[in-house]
């Protein structure tokens, strides 16, 4: 065939014009999708919306998604990773047989040979170091009963704490941020407040990206009430900015003081709840208790003036916003990484929580402060099921001595066997594994060695120690490095549980059969624990449902009771929202009010809200000071460097990187460059430049555009060929241990 | 409207000098271009009022992009895209779009813009 691009074009435009025409000039093949098709209601394996899919399986294979039009998540919309998921299930890159090294290589072995060298190695190290020696890094992609078991195998079994999960490298702050605020962790509303909200306050959120199909209902929010108000504040122009009213564009790292100067102005102009905060809210300088004019003087300092100085926005325009949240009244305040990922992220949620407990506009319907979650089950597997080394499950703390007796009582095992001083967070984990104090680590359904900050620090730990990883494709960048590779089974090929952003529980039915070799995580484990010798407390988790109702005991009479949430009732039902006590309980959609199973109305005692979480039922308004990023620029790194999202990637491009669509949409790395910053260094628009940080470098093709401030750049982290992590700094948040990837200071250069 | 309809026949001449068999979206093939540059950047300079019918329109606010319904224009290519494709976010008309007799969803809708035609 030969045919120039313009002859080409010409051809998609008279396709182009046939269609508007209404000739179907190519009525051509479908996918194999008949009336054969069995659709089955799922849950999408990507971000942390927890939209409802139906996969479509014929003869034993998957041939289709759609969106779940009954679910009212997503009310039948995909996003376009989502649209793809289904070819994810058969990528080339599905690892179908273990692996073992062997003289440096990886080869194919049987299950029995990978598991006997897993659990011996493991054995050894246990009995000759300590059950410390070991760990397991889980993720936000598992399922519920995945990291349940593994968290009752390594705390309450071998007896480390020295299990984490990748929810520390995203939602710890947001996680921080709640328990602080109001003394319990995930949100006081639900989407439901997205469909009366009047106002939406989005911080260091490009949700148009990140979380698609949230940004759909806020687009069908705007368009049925164009008086609806959208204000962002972030670093960086996004395709989110194409509904906005009002973008604050600070400089990376400096929003600590304009949200402080948002109360600043609301408190002076008198826009407050009084009556609330006089019934259900504390103030805090995060030392002790103080009073609400300590509050009032400590703002003092943050005039928007101030602010403006410290971000780069004019005063003018904190003051517009402060008055459209004060004189609105239904407002959600939605944020994600750019507030999450930062050594002051727990300040940053605090300091978006206070603007609604100083407003009281929270716990009715439009009102809320709603964090947007980034991984499928972040909520429902590591925060709720406790896959942190500082958590039990069920809410619960390792340090608290009735927390641990009550998950040992279910566990079947000793007290003492849980033990009650936290294990190693993520990045202290990392460090032990290149000190040598962590000699074996159990890698299951992540990709560390593209995902954590200061790459190159930890690579090195990773190559000495013992490594499994248990994942459905091979080669990530971890699998490679691995001692053992085990194949999982992938989305469709198991069932379980996964938990959303909204408190919402939603159950997965497995349709197909694992491919190749593959085995269900949970079932990796759990013959793990057999070859332990722990086989007593494992033998009865004969299918996923026993796990899921064990993990339910966990949960009864808690903030996040799933009692009522069976298996029976996920199938039939799309999601359910805890509290949800009890099987005729419809679950819960605003926390700490009427309505919620859970409030204590003789308590409350006529208050509105009454946040359980605190002893007296009151949240806490934080004087939280301001403070820039660990890395400031400076005259030899004088660029601030964001890392972040593209629409059609997801994480490590793991899957979206085996859909030839999405890799076609943004098919290589790249470094977006304000267009003055690449003029006064003579780069032009996809040319090969150079970025240098005080860990790394690396070099990508420019992108000259106006997205980025001046003296700002953006990296997307998606390509293994290019990881930008190499890069990006390791200094963490000191309260959540979340690290500050958002920003860090660089130099750039012709490459 | 008069520019649109010179086209068709334009396609037509064009598609049987390409081989490309009318009526069959399998045997649809895209030029061998650099596939490393995005559809997006490079249809928003060759055939410009696409791009921007898309961009103005909900597809483009929302980021559908032209991959989605097209392909991408090696492993899978629709010039003209199947309705099963719009079916995977608009399930919701699917029992609707069944029982009626309109044979596309762009009978009614254009593809770029998802106006109604006038």
């Amino acid at each position: 065939m030969s045919c120039n691009r313009r002859d080409f074009m010409k051809l998609s435009a008279a396709g182009a014009a046939a269609a508007t025409l209404g000739v179907d000039l190519f009525a051509g093949d479908l996918p194999e999708i008949g009336k054969e098709t069995k659709w089955h209601k799922s849950v999408c394996r990507f971000c942390g919306v927890g939209c409802g899919v139906m996969l479509g399986v014929r003869n034993g294979k998957p041939v289709g998604i759609k969106g779940d039009s009954k679910n009212t998540i997503n009310r039948g919309l995909l996003c376009v990773k989502g649209f793809y998921l289904n070819k994810v299930i058969g990528a080339k890159n599905r690892l179908l047989k273990p692996l073992v090294r062997v003289d440096g290589k990886l080869v194919e072995t049987g299950w029995d040979e990978a598991m006997t060298l897993v659990a011996s190695k493991f054995k050894e190290l246990i009995e000759t170091h300590g059950p410390d020696s070991v760990a397991f890094y889980g993720s936000g992609q598992g399922e519920t009963e995945e990291t349940y078991v593994a968290n009752k195998l390594f705390k309450g079994h071998i007896g480390t704490n020295n299990l984490e999960g990748n929810p520390r490298l995203c939602m710890a702050s947001a996680v921080g941020g709640y328990l602080t605020t109001f003394g319990a962790d995930e949100p006081v509303g639900s989407y439901d407040d997205l469909d009366h909200a009047d106002m939406f306050l989005l911080v260091g959120s490009n949700t148009a990206e990140a979380h698609p199909v949230l940004f759909d209902r806020l687009v069908d929010r705007k368009k049925k009430n164009p008086a609806v108000k959208l204000v962002s504040i972030d670093p960086r122009k996004t395709p989110t900015n194409r509904i906005l009213d009002k973008h604050l564009q600070v400089f990376p790292g400096y929003d600590l003081a304009v949200m402080n100067a948002i109360a600043h102005v609301l408190v002076k102009e008198k826009m407050i709840d009084e009556k609330f905060i006089s019934e259900s809210v504390n103030f805090s300088n995060g030392k002790e208790a103080i009073s609400f004019d300590d509050y009032k003087a400590f703002l003092e300092k943050y005039t928007p003036e101030y602010a403006a100085k410290q971000s780069g926005v004019t005063a003018e325009e904190i003051v517009d916003v402060a008055r459209m949240y004060g004189k609105t009244e239904r407002v959600v305040t939605m944020w994600t990484m750019g507030v999450n990922q930062r050594v002051s992220g727990v300040w940053l949620n605090n300091l978006i929580h206070n603007l609604h407990l100083l407003t009281g506009k929270l716990g009715k319907p439009g009102m809320d402060s709603l964090s947007l979650t980034g991984q499928p089950n972040a909520c429902g597997g590591v925060r709720e099921g406790g896959g942190l080394c500082h958590l039990l499950p069920g809410h619960r703390a390792v340090k608290k001595e009735a927390h641990r007796k009550e998950i040992a009582k279910i566990w079947n095992v000793p007290v003492e066997k849980i033990q009650p001083k936290p294990g190693k967070h993520t990045v202290a984990m990392f460090e032990a594994l290149n000190s040598g104090d962590i000699k074996a680590l159990y890698v299951m359904c992540t990709n560390p060695a593209q995902s954590l900050p200061n790459l190159s620090k930890y690579l090195p730990g990773m190559e000495k120690a013992f490594l499994v990883v248990a994942e459905a494709f091979h080669p990530t960048e971890t699998s490679k490095m691995a001692d053992v590779v085990l194949p999982a089974a992938f989305w469709g090929e198991k069932e379980g549980v996964y938990g959303c952003t909204e408190r919402r529980s939603q159950h997965m039915p497995k349709v197909l059969e694992p491919a190749g070799e593959a085995k269900w995580d949970a079932d990796i484990l759990i013959d793990l624990a057999k070859r332990l010798g722990f086989e007593k407390n494992f033998d009865h988790f004969k299918k996923p449902e026993d796990i899921w109702n064990e993990y339910l005991l966990c949960t009864k009479g808690k903030d996040l009771d799933l009692t009522g949430a069976t298996y029976d009732r996920l199938k039939k039902v799309r999601g359910l929202r805890w509290p949800v006590p009890s099987v005729d309980h419809p679950g819960t959609v605003h926390r700490f009010v009427e309505g919620d199973p859970l409030f204590p109305k003789d308590k409350a005692a006529g208050r509105r809200m009454y946040f359980y979480g605190k002893p007296d039922g009151k949240a806490v308004i934080f004087a939280r000071p301001d403070k820039g990023p660990e890395e400031p620029v400076d005259k030899d790194y004088p660029f601030a460097l964001m890392t972040g999202r593209v629409l059609e990637h997801w994480h490590t491009s793991t899957m979206t990187g085996q859909v030839p669509q999405l890799v076609r949409a943004v098919p290589k790395p790249y470094i977006e460059i304000h267009p003055d910053d690449a003029k006064a260094m003579g780069i032009k628009d996809k040319e090969m430049v150079k970025v240098t940080t005080r860990r790394g470098e690396l070099t990508m093709e420019a992108r000259l555009i106006d997205r980025p401030l001046p003296k700002t750049v953006f990296i997307p982290w998606h390509w293994a060929e290019s990881l930008s992590n190499v890069l990006t700094t390791d200094a963490v948040d000191p309260g959540s241990k979340e690290p500050e990837y958002k920003i860090c200071a660089a130099k750039l250069a012709k490459a | 409207m008069l520019k649109w309809i010179l086209w068709i026949p334009a396609l037509l001449v064009v598609s049987t000098m390409m081989g490309l068999p009318v009526g069959a979206n399998s045997g649809d093939e895209h030029p061998d271009e650099d596939f490393s540059v995005s559809c997006r950047e490079c249809h928003s300079v060759e055939t410009p009022e696409v791009a921007k019918a898309w961009t103005e329109g909900m597809h483009g606010l929302v980021n559908v992009g032209c991959f989605i319904c097209h392909g991408d224009g090696q492993e899978e290519f629709f010039v003209s895209p199947p309705s099963d494709l719009c079916m995977g976010c608009h399930s919701s008309y699917e029992v609707k779009f069944e029982k009626s007799d309109i044979s596309s969803c762009f009978t009614c809708h254009n593809g770029h813009s998802l106006k109604f035609h006038e």
